[in-house]
């Protein structure tokens, strides 16, 4: 490495790393957070009774997993403008991403739901409780435990998820390194700076999930 | 205080209760024995509505149902008769999220909307009843299965209810851990708790049942005290599982 790439590394760290903290975490959060909300909202029609809904949440799903994350982010927004939805890259980003998080969080929840013994739904029923009781005070709370590992995973995904919206003109961490390109010529070096802070920021919530998974260990013989 | 008609159950085209009646009164213990298989658990799993019967009646103090196929039972009634039982279950069932007094706590605040001081005061006052105060901040898998197995007894009684169901409750404990949960159940009896056992520990059911069901093929083969049903049985079938067992305690 000579001088000058060492200088544009020096200049290069700490803007790419705001626009990482600026944008590519909030937008990870974010979407997060709705995708989960999506993702017990679609489990839960899944597992009841309700046939049209349940056919509604079962097709939501069946298309986000079968369709690429990229194709969906083009078809929102670059595609609904024709039908008249002007959405911002913003707005496109978020729906996209939470979509897609919603319809692959969906399934690791339902499994946990199905994973918790009959016999607690049993208890809570002797006990007098309805079924949104014993769901919201005794399998949810079960549920939440057993699928942290895996919904850590799809976190951990959708950081590096956020890097497909650059193309949508949204201007997140990954998308200014692009800029950075264009005006230094160095791919190699520019990318794989990138690439480290990446790994920075998924290093650090591997931990993050490590903890969460340990507090809620408190109650759990293994 | 209890009275079931003509209570019958099928899966399917297996049919495990095949008319059923019986009678159980106020502070008295009804104990349900019979083979595996014979309806006995199904039997007692119609108290609380666990099972939905196909026919017959179920009256449990100011609770009555018809069932007739095809007849929908509102769900307000099932919540009302179950805060008027309370079930322990043979597999624990204890909430493992929860401490041994949040577990007796819970339905009182979520069901019965208590506050919560009212609520940890009478899970207090339980939990010492069934020998364990000084486990109430452990969680369940810090316990043994009959320290957990009394909690869920403590748990059963929160909501006041006029008759407790036991099913099985020492079938999946070690042999040694057996005789805690029965001391509890028979300290229980002795103050006048009306209780529904299903149990395979007969010289237990001997001394606690005023009144004892056989059950076989989904009906009731035999009843009346435990002198009656377990020394001196009318029906072959009856003689046939009490040596049976006995064979195999002998063994």
């Amino acid at each position: 490495m000579d001088d000058r790439q060492i200088q544009i590394i020096m200049d290069t760290f700490w803007p790419l790393l705001k626009a990482g903290v600026l944008y590519t975490i909030p937008l990870t959060l974010i979407t997060f957070a709705l995708g989960l909300i999506i993702a017990v909202i679609t489990a839960l029609i899944r597992l009841s009774s309700w046939t049209i809904p349940k056919f509604i949440a079962g097709f939501y799903v069946w298309i986000i997993r079968g369709t690429p994350l990229l194709v969906q982010l083009f078809i929102i927004f670059f595609g609904l403008p024709s039908a008249g939805i002007i959405l911002s890259p913003y707005v496109s980003a978020v729906i996209g991403l939470s979509l897609s998080v919603g319809a692959y969080g969906s399934e690791i929840v339902r499994a946990a739901i199905l994973s918790i013994q009959k016999g607690q739904w049993e208890a809570a029923y002797s006990l007098g409780m309805s079924r949104m009781q014993a769901l919201r005070r005794i399998i949810l709370p079960q549920a939440a435990r057993v699928s942290v590992p895996p919904l850590g995973n799809s976190f951990i995904s959708l950081v590096k998820d956020t890097s497909l919206v650059s193309i949508i003109s949204f201007v997140e961490m990954f998308r200014k390194s692009q800029e950075y390109v264009a005006f230094y010529y160095e791919p190699l070096l520019l990318y794989s700076e990138v690439a480290v802070i990446y790994l920075l920021f998924c290093s650090v919530l591997t931990v993050l999930q490590n903890y969460v998974e340990k507090r809620l260990d408190r109650f759990s013989a293994s | 205080m209890i009275e079931i008609r003509g209570l019958h159950k099928s899966y399917g085209s297996l049919e495990v209760l095949k008319g059923v009646d019986l009678t159980l009164s106020k502070g008295k213990v009804l104990v349900i024995i019979g083979p595996s298989g014979s309806g006995k658990t199904t039997l007692l799993r119609c108290f609380n509505l666990l099972e939905m019967p196909d026919r017959g009646s179920l009256k449990l103090g100011e609770n009555t149902f018809e069932f007739r196929e095809g007849a929908k039972i509102p769900q307000k009634d099932i919540l009302a008769l179950r805060k008027d039982t309370g079930m322990v279950f043979q597999s624990l069932n204890l909430f493992p999220h929860m401490t041994a007094l949040e577990n007796v706590m819970e339905a009182q605040v979520t069901v019965q909307k208590k506050k919560k001081s009212e609520a940890r005061k009478r899970a207090e006052v339980l939990l010492e009843k069934v020998g364990l105060a000084d486990k109430a901040d452990s969680y369940p898998h810090k316990l043994s299965g009959g320290q957990q197995q009394r909690v869920a007894i403590a748990r059963a009684m929160a909501l006041d209810p006029e008759v407790l169901l036991f099913d099985e409750p020492t079938s999946a404990l070690d042999p040694e851990l057996v005789g805690e949960v029965l001391k509890v159940i028979k300290q229980l009896a002795a103050e006048g708790m009306t209780m529904a056992i299903v149990t395979h520990e007969m010289k237990f059911a001997a001394d606690v049942a005023d009144h004892i069901l056989l059950m076989d093929d989904g009906i009731i083969i035999e009843q009346g005290s435990p002198q009656e049903v377990l020394n001196n049985p009318k029906s072959s079938r009856a003689v046939q599982f009490l040596n049976h067992l006995n064979g195999k305690s002998d063994e």
